[in-house]
């Protein structure tokens, strides 16, 4: 990044590592900077403390790799939902989205990522091995990969898909189709082909 | 000042993506005029985006540009062919992926090279219509071929002297096959089999298509991925990402190791 030469050290150190966040770009980089410069130093430590208490409290849950401050997290803890099925997202914001629509009562398998070969991320990357030996306790009958529809979120669910079958467990996958709000004049192909693929009676 | 005009239209075929900010994306596309090039996609991974799908990677689509600052950026985007077959298929969705990252890889930004757009798109119908994955194989001699790297089957890759039929020393150093009698003088590199250079030859001449139609055995299949990986990775100096990745679901996956002190790897 090309900063004037007067940028003093400290001020220039907060810039770059406001530009290493997902989403920061020079420019908003410089004005967080300058922002918190202007900030009383109490609001300062708050947010080093939040910062630090992220880091120090949360952890991921050796059962289901969601990001916890208890181990078991609160899902895999509770027994009023059904052990025998798991849901496999790629990060823990998606399991709140699926909490939120509250029509899942199950456990979930947080994979931490999502394979891209073009980018060289491959399944020693992501938490898959975890799944497997989730598995290997015999107790989960059904997988629902809820991966995103994306070619990498698709490769991703036909790979664990391979993975799993030998262990006998039943594989099903997210019904893929039009957004809600969506215009059929400008879907592309593939979603209008897994849109009708997914068709149900009205 | 510039008298070009502000915006123009292309056809490509989707290489790869990246994501930036909240809800842009940077693409990078091949198109057999304009060559490789990135460009930008404002708020394509919105859920009511136009262009959302219509971009994605190993997509076929028309696409309008404006020039842009730095990137240009889409203000249209229609897919051609989505390939969904391949999408279907871990294994052709893998080598389709690979041959993307070739291409990638073996092109300069906005050097149109329309014969290899032909070869990509004739390998991605040839998935889709479930060729089996020799194509692939295919796909890297002429990827080599096309950027200059043509691989010598026909004479020494050395002293231009005849090939005898037999077990042939390859030498990815010199370019090709090396004759018994440059051989003697200190070449070096890895013999292949008479199979795999008829093969090789064969393909130099053949369309896609001919060559899908082969069935070659396992062993002799692994021999040509082994020669033609070795040429592609001395020309790269690298590995390719997706070829790491070819290789890792063929392999199962172990279960997670945990590490004591006293464990010797
Ligand atoms: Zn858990
Ligand atoms: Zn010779």
């Amino acid at each position: 990044m090309a900063e004037a030469p007067s940028t003093p050290e400290p001020i220039q150190r907060l810039i770059e590592a406001f530009h290493r966040l997902p989403g920061i770009g020079p420019k908003s980089a410089q004005r967080l900077a300058y922002h918190i410069l202007r900030t009383s130093e109490q609001e300062a430590l708050a947010l080093t403390e939040a910062v630090m208490d992220v880091k120090r409290r949360i952890r991921l849950c050796s059962v289901c790799l969601n990001i916890t401050e208890a181990d078991p997290c609160a899902y895999c803890s509770d027994d009023r939902r059904d052990k025998a099925v798991v849901c496999v997202v790629e990060q823990p914001l998606d399991v709140l989205a699926i909490e939120r629509s509250g029509g899942y009562k199950g456990q979930y398998h947080v994979l931490h990522g999502i394979l891209n070969p073009i980018d060289g991320v491959g399944p020693e990357d992501i938490h898959v091995r975890e799944l497997v030996v989730r598995l290997q306790a015999g107790e989960i009958q059904e997988v629902i990969m809820a991966t995103n529809p994306s070619l990498e979120g698709e490769a991703t669910a036909m790979y664990i898909q391979r993975l799993l079958s030998p262990a006998g467990v039943r594989v099903t996958r997210l019904a893929r189709g039009l957004p809600s709000g969506a215009d059929l004049e400008y879907t592309d192909d593939v979603t209008l082909a897994r849109a009708l693929e997914g068709r149900r009676e009205v | 000042m510039s008298t070009r005009p502000r915006s123009y239209n292309t056809e490509g075929v989707i290489l790869r993506r990246r994501n930036l900010g909240e809800a842009d994306s940077i693409f990078t596309v091949f198109s057999p005029t304009e060559g490789k090039f990135d460009a930008i996609a404002r708020a394509v991974r919105k859920p009511k985006s136009r262009m959302r799908g219509h971009l994605e990677p190993l997509t076929r689509s028309q696409m309008h540009l404006a020039h842009g600052r730095n990137l240009d950026v889409f203000t249209q985007a229609e897919t051609i062919a989505a390939y969904l077959a391949v999408r279907d298929d871990l294994d052709r969705l893998t080598l389709a992926i690979y041959c993307c990252e070739l291409v990638d890889r073996f092109t300069a930004d906005r050097a149109a090279q329309s014969e290899l757009y032909d070869l990509l798109v004739d390998l991605l119908e040839a998935l889709d219509a479930g060729a089996s994955p020799t194509v692939a194989r295919y796909f890297e001699l002429r990827v080599l071929a096309n950027t200059g790297y043509e691989i010598r089957l026909s004479h020494c890759a050395i002293c231009d002297g005849p090939i005898a039929e037999e077990d042939t020393l390859f030498s990815v150093a010199s370019g090709g096959l090396v004759c018994g009698g440059c051989r003697s003088r200190g070449g070096s590199g890895r013999l292949i089999s008479v199979r795999a250079i008829k093969a090789m030859r064969f393909a130099a001449n053949a369309t896609m298509g001919q060559f899908a139609g082969l069935r070659l055995e396992a062993e002799l299949e692994a021999e040509l991925q082994r020669v033609l990986g070795e040429a592609i990775r001395s020309v790269l100096e690298r590995e390719t990402n997706s070829g790491r990745y070819v290789e890792a679901l063929a392999v199962p996956l172990r279960p997670p190791v945990h590490e004591s002190p006293g464990d010797v790897q």
